[in-house]
């Protein structure tokens, strides 16, 4: 399997080879609390994007000689015990927060910090740096963590609709002058125009291209963002925004079940096919159902879909390349 | 259904590697069947709408009927059916080497039938197809071409689609509210620097600058927003108190829009063809790229309402245009 392709700034010009999980969360519901131990090393490295522009990005990586972008996602249950280990690789400030349950502080440019903390209230979150901000969580310091509720069962939160699976998108964009910038050590001062959008870090490949189809590069293909599914398999969705842009989600061949918004339980349940996504760490959840579709006819069970932003800039790169943007596929089998 | 040879493709090489990320082909409509509903679209490129300040913009959109080339209507004319229908939307991309589909947006077809070109195919030059699919819930669609669709629908390639439930028009669905008269508003906003671009730009791997929108027209159902909708007949409403007015409103931009209602309160009843467990009152509403609202509004003083759809900036949130209509109730 070919992994996606990019160079640690350290070893320019050297191909290093890891992929992290961010997207398809395993989960074993369980009534107990757990102690959860992650540790995630703070690095930099180029990315390429679908027009091969090699871009800059900073990642909590799992790997000290790897870049994650997004971070691994975490998904724990409230009431756990968290032990996050951050390892600085750069010589940089960061930091490592999530909303409403950590800060860790500072952690300089060197240091290793060790933080705690116990799981807050079902839902789903990003973490990421807060510093500098928006610039740091732009470039990549961002990533998922999912709550589950202490039910011991699937839901979203106590009471909600259940389902049998849960992804997590974690949505970005990316400028790539400013993430030039900040690997210059300046704060952008260019007007903001993204050229690149990813689901996960990756954005979408169509037949025909080189890389259509690698895992590890398609977004389409991705396994921790390509909805699989047979029929009634009812499939949880994070989606989380650390970018700066409202978006709106379209899903095809299903409506979705929209459960919530920036965490806020919604007090009745639509159906949509498009949604708004708010930006600057907004979040919707939702559940994909896998029902027929159900204006087909004759009738199928199977079949391969989109599920692409609406707002169709983000379906380009590098300012063309339609079909190359935020987008994935959705697969019944 | 993957096929760079085709001619089309020759003849406009793209960009880098002069690769177009297309996938011509008519194959057969799966299952065909005898329709119950049956719409001819095909297409216009040489369209154009004269703007409040006395601009022409390019418009791409579908005709009525298959003949193609001439401008129709703009937007393209509105697909309504009755729930429960097969419906054929029957494609004929009369054009010289363009490429095109019909995605029913919000309809839930088969993969064949979702006019989605890399999952699917883009209908060949010249070439015809049925696309088949089932009305399974009433309420408010639009269709659009999703080939290279950050151009082609920003250059207009949409139509209004409604299903009405088995009681008919005047019934939003069944066991919902009754209207008397209704208007649909599809609220786009018009970069006019991406109107001079090629069919396939954004398709061949050129930088074409489709990834930075900036609107400088604002229109309501093909109408500039600045003034005429004000007035133009089929958006601005005349209406009488005590009658019941349905108002299908479509986002059919890219950027988020606020719809403000000049003071009349709304009932919500349902959004993107699906009831809503109970219907909400408003005064305006906050919407993405192709979200639909259907509002039931019931003024009881008259007077001019002025309704403001403002659209806003991605990133801001800031209103970076508006274009406005109203409601008269006498």
């Amino acid at each position: 399997m070919k992994r996606r392709t990019f160079l640690q700034k350290s070893m320019a010009g050297v191909a290093a080879a890891f992929a992290g999980s961010s997207g398809l969360l395993t989960w074993v519901p369980r009534v107990q609390a757990a102690v959860i131990s992650k540790t995630f090393y703070i690095t930099e490295g180029y990315i390429k994007q679908p027009d091969e522009t090699q871009v800059y990005f900073k990642g909590f990586s799992s790997n000290a000689n790897g870049l994650d972008v997004p971070g691994a996602a975490l998904i724990v249950q409230e009431g756990d015990s968290v032990e996050i280990t951050i390892a600085n690789t750069l010589g940089s400030n960061h930091s490592f927060v999530i909303d409403g349950m950590v800060d860790s502080g500072i952690i300089a440019g060197g240091q290793t910090k060790k933080i705690r903390f116990t799981v807050g209230a079902p839902g789903s979150y990003l973490f990421y740096d807060k510093l500098a901000a928006p610039y740091n969580r732009l470039v990549g310091l961002h990533g998922g963590f999912a709550v589950m509720p202490a039910t011991g069962t699937n839901e979203l939160y106590p009471g909600s609709p259940t389902f049998v699976q849960q992804y997590l998108w974690l949505i970005n964009e990316i400028d790539p002058l400013w993430n030039t910038q900040i690997e210059q050590g300046v704060l952008p001062n260019t007007k903001y125009k993204p050229r690149y959008f990813t689901i996960n870090g990756r954005s979408m490949r169509v037949p025909g291209h080189p890389d259509y189809g690698n895992p590890d590069i398609d977004a389409g293909y991705n396994p921790d963002t390509r909805l699989v599914g047979s029929i009634g398999d009812r499939t949880l969705v994070r989606i989380l925004n650390a970018g700066l842009a409202i978006h709106s989600m379209h899903f095809h061949a299903n409506h979705v079940e929209w459960l919530a918004r920036n965490r806020q339980i919604r007090a009745d349940i639509w159906e949509k096919d498009s949604l708004l996504l708010p930006n600057n760490k907004g979040s919707l959840d939702v559940i994909y159902p896998f029902q027929p579709p159900v204006d087909a006819w004759p009738p199928v069970t199977t079949g391969h879909f989109p599920m692409h932003l609406h707002d169709e800039m983000t379906q380009t790169a590098g300012g063309g390349l339609y079909q190359f943007g935020a987008a994935t596929t959705i697969s019944f089998k | 259904m993957f096929d760079r040879n085709n001619q089309s493709l020759r003849m406009r090489p793209g960009g880098k590697g002069s690769t177009c990320y297309t996938y011509p082909a008519a194959p057969a409509t799966p299952g065909l069947v005898t329709a119950d509903a049956t719409f001819q679209r095909g297409i216009y490129m040489n369209g154009s709408l004269t703007m409040d300040d006395g601009r022409r913009i390019t418009v791409w959109g579908f005709t009525d009927g298959i003949g193609g080339w001439r401008k129709t209507a703009f937007p393209s004319p509105i697909i309504r059916v009755i729930e429960g229908q097969i419906v054929h939307t029957v494609l004929r991309n009369s054009g010289m080497f363009w490429l095109h589909t019909i995605h029913h947006h919000g309809i839930e077809p088969s993969s064949e039938n979702d006019g989605v070109g890399h999952y699917s195919f883009d209908l060949a030059s010249n070439a015809t197809y049925i696309y088949q699919w089932k009305a399974s819930h009433a309420g408010t669609y639009f269709y659009h071409c999703h080939t290279n669709a950050v151009l082609h629908v920003e250059m207009g390639m949409y139509g209004g689609l409604i299903i009405d439930p088995p009681e008919g028009q005047g019934t939003l669905f069944s066991g919902g509210p009754r209207y008397d008269l209704e208007v649909m508003w599809v609220c786009d906003e018009f970069d006019s620097s991406w109107h001079r671009l090629r069919w396939n730009a954004g398709s061949c791997g050129a930088d074409v600058g489709l990834n930075d929108l900036n609107p400088d027209y604002f229109i309501i159902s093909g109408v500039d927003g600045a003034q005429s909708a004000l007035t133009a007949p089929g958006v601005a409403v005349q209406m009488n108190r005590g009658q019941r007015l349905l108002v299908r409103y479509i986002n059919a931009g890219y950027l988020p829009q606020r719809i403000n209602f000049g003071g009349l309160t709304a009932s919500v009843f349902m959004s993107d063809g699906r009831p809503f467990p109970k219907p909400i009152q408003v005064q305006s509403l906050e919407s993405s790229s192709a979200e639909r609202y259907d509002c039931i509004f019931q003024p009881e003083l008259p007077g001019r309402y002025i309704i403001t759809v403002e659209h806003l900036d991605w990133v801001s949130g800031n209103t970076i245009g508006i274009a406005r209509t109203q409601i008269t109730v006498s």
